[in-house]
């Protein structure tokens, strides 16, 4: 009897949650027949706005024309390539720069000095030097990747608790598996959120070099539908940005979770 | 004798970048190629006393500055408006958090191309690309300042029977403001690059940005680096200005 009427109870409980969830479409819903209903009255030029099942009939033509896989494929291969260079070279230069005073001394001021400048502003400066093609989109990524690795992963190191490597020490661990069986799974957490910080800047400065000066990728496609006013294009494109990066970086909080749910991460 | 050694320290901080410096006059004076792309010392010189004199230096940091600030208000109080909103009421939480966080998805810079079609490429569509850039990170601060506060306060508030208005000016205010000074410092940094950021995008006005676009074009790599060089001393002497503030104004939350 009793556990009946819990289960009743639970159920209810657990419909009552469901419609509590559903609460949340109701603004993103609003927004969607707002803009339907005004593109439908005709007020507004369709250059300037196009309902929204245009837009939804331009992502299907476009995803079966294969310009926009093409496009994201372009634009995530530059990310891709390089996010492993400058994930790489952060975090070697990370570790170097939180283990050897050396390194701290002669490198640490002019580092600080770097990461103040912001990877956009370089978009002018690294055409002039390397030109427009591929080179300057990856080092851009690669730029824009580097010094938030570099930096979460020499302060990760440095919060280590002396007695891990003290451990080590006694052991008489040689420098490699220091640093592999030691310092970089106790300072992971850290180096992974700073991997996501870089990725995430990283795809908004692509994208913004893509804009600028490109002749393939997301980017391109959305200046390429502004400047033939097709908004319907630049709208898919905006939208697939937006749900590029959120895959990407929710996949990369996803991995964190995976990883160090030993360690009840603060969010 | 400690203060020699740290002098000493410092000078090696510094033996770096003058080396690289040294490798970047060097490879100017390599042939015309290179010089396209590493411009002697000396003309960057040059190119900081024209642009001094002619005033563009100024103009251009005056006109990205204003806009800075401008936005940084409109964002900062957008920010601060639907933040406490959403930490305050569940009902505008349930309406506007899916929007804030499906429109917050999309980098900003990328939004420009669709804000050029429908606002065009004046002063007006960059000010709301700064705007937008400075509110995303005041909301999300501000929100978690208001969420975050100790349960005890709210119970003692309730003890002493106080109204709405004394719960939020002496309890949520107070326990949200440093939050909220970290809110406008994320803020300032993004309105500062998103500034300079538009400029580069909608070349129409004067700024920082469009000083090196220009440069850029006529191949001037010396007025290129000086922007840089400005875009990035502001961003640091902003950044540093206001947390000395903060920490002033707020030094009686110190516990």
């Amino acid at each position: 009897m009793i556990s009946t009427a819990s289960a009743v109870i639970g159920s209810r409980v657990s419909v009552g949650h469901r419609m509590l969830a559903l609460t949340w479409l109701i603004s993103p819903l609003l927004l969607l027949a707002t803009w339907a209903l005004v593109a439908a009255s005709g007020h507004y030029s369709a250059q300037l706005l196009i309902p929204p099942a245009d837009v939804w009939h331009t992502f299907k033509d476009l995803l079966h024309s294969g310009e926009l896989l093409e496009g994201a494929a372009f634009s995530l291969r530059r990310l891709a390539s390089g996010f492993v260079l400058g994930a790489s070279g952060g975090l070697l230069f990370g570790a170097a720069l939180a283990l050897s005073k050396t390194v701290e001394v002669y490198c640490a001021p002019m580092f600080h000095v770097l990461r103040q400048v912001p990877s956009i502003a370089l978009i002018p400066m690294f055409i002039l030097v390397f030109g427009v093609e591929e080179t300057f989109k990856v080092l851009l990524v690669t730029k824009a990747v580097f010094f938030p690795v570099a930096l979460a992963t020499s302060e990760g190191i440095k919060a280590i608790p002396r007695s891990h490597f003290e451990v080590a020490r006694l052991y008489r661990l040689p420098r490699y598996s220091l640093l592999l069986d030691v310092v970089f799974p106790a300072a992971a957490p850290p180096i992974l959120t700073g991997l996501r910080v870089g990725l995430t800047r990283a795809w908004m400065v692509l994208v913004a070099a893509e804009l600028l000066a490109a002749d393939s990728g997301l980017g391109q496609m959305i200046e390429m539908g502004r400047q033939m006013m097709r908004i319907d294009v630049v709208m898919v494109g905006v939208i697939t940005i937006g749900l590029i990066g959120f895959v990407l970086d929710s996949s990369l909080r996803l991995l964190e979770r995976r990883l160090f749910r030993w360690k009840a991460i603060k969010e | 004798m400690n203060n020699l050694l740290s002098h000493a320290r410092r000078a090696r901080g510094l033996l770096l970048p003058a080396l690289l410096v040294a490798a970047w006059e060097v490879a100017s004076h390599q042939g015309a190629s290179q010089a396209y792309a590493f411009v002697p010392l000396s003309v960057i010189g040059q190119g900081l006393t024209e642009l001094i004199r002619n005033g563009d230096l100024l103009i251009s940091t005056l006109a990205s500055l204003q806009r800075t600030c401008i936005g940084l208000l409109i964002g900062v109080i957008a920010g601060l408006l639907v933040g406490a909103a959403m930490a305050l009421s569940a009902i505008a939480e349930r309406l506007l958090a899916p929007l804030y966080h499906m429109l917050r998805q999309v980098p900003i810079l990328g939004l420009i191309p669709l804000i050029a079609l429908w606002f065009g490429s004046q002063e007006g569509a960059k000010l709301l690309i700064v705007s937008l850039a400075a509110f995303y990170p005041m909301t999300l601060n501000t929100f978690e300042g208001f969420t975050h506060i100790d349960r005890r306060y709210r119970e003692v508030a309730r003890v002493l029977e106080w109204n709405t208005w004394q719960v939020f000016t002496q309890v949520l205010l107070p326990g949200a403001l440093r939050s909220i000074a970290n809110g406008i410092l994320h803020a300032l940094a993004f309105a500062w690059v998103s500034s300079v950021g538009s400029e580069l995008f909608l070349s129409t006005g004067s700024g920082l940005g469009n000083l090196m676009m220009n440069a850029e074009a006529g191949a001037r790599m010396e007025i290129v680096v000086i922007g840089v060089v400005c875009i990035g001393l502001m961003g640091y002497a902003m950044n540093q200005l206001f947390s000395r503030l903060t920490r002033h104004l707020l030094r009686w939350r110190d516990i």
